[in-house]
């Protein structure tokens, strides 16, 4: 039973890390209509800019702050100076576009840092605390409740303020935002800075475990993915929820399911996302979508 | 000149020449070049699959690598087992092609982007796949197999020999893809391609369509998985790495979507790219690669294969000769008319 409850916090853990990329990847979908294939590389790149930071000399927590903030600029300046040129364009021209991006930044975080493994210290102790008989790590609450306040700051943003309502207007339907007299291009540059940036925590939040290297989220970027289709594009909670379980799920069979183990815990969501896709191809929780002709 | 081409001597003639290129240059070229053309038709031929599923039927695949390692894997397997070598072909052929049949299947159901999203996992779920198969696979050490070595009878080195088994295949892959994209299908599936509701509503089901030009694709990937075989006669779980799908990708992408030509520009760009950029700065490579794709898609959407086509129309658009757009475009254009009669309208907000 202990082992249970810690693989399911660990899982929860991983999960809510799966839950900001993916996130991310539905805000810039609802802003743009684009899949964003370089959202993890996005992340990586904060990553070693809070990791740059550090080295400068700030302070862990101010490393990443600015890390964040930075991040936001950068998704803001590559949907202004890259992606704005493609967003009418075909969706798959779209998604070959963030693949370029992908394999660029990438390449710009190799460049600067080297393929080598970096060291970067977690903002929580490594202890455990006893709950119910079993020992959880400090990390993996920290990192889930880390993840669920930024989620519900973002859910205040939406719905709470001027800005949040502006850029739903445009995710819903932008020629009307734009005849309302709203600043479109601009509304586009803060969701993908808001993306950039979620995917900035994402990135921090992860790195101590995984060690900075440039491919450190081609993985998490493929459980976001599989979250995403498992939640439905359109539905963020949905997203939320399929990460989780997608997190728990996968924990659960590496340990218990002997074939799987722990290197082809990869393939648990898929296995997931072939049983869902037939059933339900819709999502779990997304809605089905009508093209009017 | 385009019109010298259109005559049918000189295209028989170009035809005869070319082959007797194929047979001769084999004999004379340096190892090391008939090492690398055969390369360069392993992965045109990978590069051809994909185009099949990306560039004509519009559904980004990032998992082709994922096909050509499975093939490669069938291949060694076969031949460790001395298979005969036609069999080992075929499975090499069916397997992979069962494989594209069974995730498109699923992942086609649905719309938009899912193909691309699922596929992504394929190298990342392919290579630790392989790694623990290792009753079939060697495991990590991968495996090796020599049956594309020479017989003693035809008095070639190895390879020219192998040079010639690629040659065939990919000659025969290109020639039966060809038949295919311009047929019925190939028209069927650019419908698809350019607007879906007006498929169905002309009673071409999309699901299916996709369905059959991913298939195809996988079982394009897996001949090249054999050629691969025949050439590299060593494959590991690192044949199937996620860098070689995007490399693969961009390959395609630069040398031309939906083009014959294209494929084969993108089979050169896949075996000199990497070891040019490498030369330059190993860790450069990837940025280098993403730049290149990046720049491509802003100057040449079409790829380096419209390149021809575009200084054309910039020689033309200057004035000399006001001629008629080539049939091709003009097909194309027709079926933009009619899919932008009927806007659509995503109404799932």
């Amino acid at each position: 039973m202990g082992t249970f409850i810690q693989l399911l916090i660990d899982g929860l853990s991983t999960g809510s890390i799966y839950a900001a990329l993916a996130l991310a990847i539905v805000l810039v979908h609802q802003a743009t209509g684009m899949v964003n294939f370089a959202q993890g590389a996005m992340a990586v790149l904060s990553g070693y800019i809070a990791y740059s930071l550090l080295g400068v000399g700030l302070p862990l927590i101010g490393a990443i702050i600015g890390a964040v903030v930075i991040s936001f600029f950068v998704g803001a300046l590559i949907e202004r100076l890259l992606i704005r040129r493609f967003e009418r364009g075909d969706e798959h021209t779209a998604v070959v576009v963030t693949i370029g991006l992908l394999t660029l930044i990438t390449g710009i975080c190799a460049w600067f840092w080297s393929y080598n493994n970096q060291l970067f210290p977690s903002l929580f102790p490594n202890q455990t605390i006893p709950v119910f008989g079993a020992s959880v790590s400090l990390r993996s609450l920290g990192t889930i409740i880390v993840i669920l306040v930024i989620m519900g700051l973002l859910q205040l943003l939406f719905v709470g303020t001027k800005l949040g309502l502006a850029l739903r207007a445009v995710s819903i339907n932008q020629q009307s935002a734009a005849f309302a007299g709203m600043p479109v291009g601009r509304l586009l540059m803060v969701g993908w800075g808001l993306a950039s940036a979620l995917g900035a925590v994402a990135g921090v939040l992860v790195a101590p475990q995984l060690t900075l290297t440039p491919g450190m989220m081609d993985t998490a970027l493929v459980y976001a993915l599989a979250a995403v289709i498992l939640g439905g594009l359109s539905s963020p909670i949905g997203v939320v929820a399929a990460a989780g379980i997608i997190g728990v799920l996968e924990n659960l069979a590496a340990v218990y399911v002997p074939f799987i183990g722990h290197d082809l815990k990869v393939a648990v969501p898929f296995l997931l996302i072939f049983v869902v896709l037939i059933l339900r191809p819709q999502g779990l929780f997304g809605r089905k979508a009508v093209v009017r002709v | 000149m385009s019109n010298l081409l259109k005559k049918p001597a000189v295209r028989w003639g170009a035809l005869v020449v070319l082959v007797a290129l194929a047979v001769v240059l084999p004999l004379m070229l340096p190892e090391v070049a008939n090492d690398t053309i055969a390369r360069i038709c392993v992965f045109a031929v990978a590069v051809l699959g994909l185009n099949v599923v990306m560039g004509y039927g519009g559904q980004v695949s990032l998992g082709q690598i994922f096909f050509l390692g499975l093939g490669s894997y069938v291949t060694a397997y076969g031949a460790t087992n001395d298979w005969n070598i036609v069999l080992t072909f075929l499975a090499a052929l069916v397997l992979p092609a069962i494989a594209g049949l069974v995730i498109a299947l699923a992942a086609a159901r649905l719309g938009g982007l899912a193909i691309a999203m699922v596929t992504i996992a394929l190298p990342i779920v392919g290579l630790p796949l392989a790694r623990r198969l290792d009753h079939w696979t060697g495991g990590s050490q991968g495996l090796s197999s020599r049956f594309s070595d020479a017989p003693e009878w035809t008095g070639l080195y190895h390879d020219q020999w192998q040079l010639y088994i690629v040659l065939v295949i990919a000659v025969v892959t290109f020639v039966l893809v060809r038949n295919f994209v311009r047929g019925k299908f190939g028209r069927a599936l650019a419908i698809v391609k350019e607007n879906e509701a007006v498929a169905s509503s002309m009673g071409i089901s999309p699901y299916w369509y996709k369905v059959l030009s991913f298939t195809i694709a996988s079982m394009v990937g897996g001949i090249s998985g054999f050629m691969y075989m025949s050439v590299v006669q060593y494959t590991s779980p690192e044949t199937l790495a996620f860098h070689h799908s995007i490399t693969l990708l961009a390959a395609m992408v630069v040398g031309g979507s939906a083009t014959l030509a294209g494929s084969v520009i993108g089979g050169v760009y896949f075996v000199f790219v990497p070891v040019l950029t490498n030369a330059i700065n190993p860790n450069l490579t990837a940025m280098l690669q993403g730049a290149i794709l990046l720049l491509v898609l802003f100057l040449l959407p079409g790829g380096l294969a419209s390149l021809p086509r575009r200084i054309a129309g910039l020689r033309r658009s200057s004035g000399s000769r006001p001629g008629a757009p080539p049939r091709e475009e003009a097909a194309t254009r027709a079926v933009q008319k009619a899919a932008s009669k009927q806007p659509t309208r995503k109404a799932d907000q």
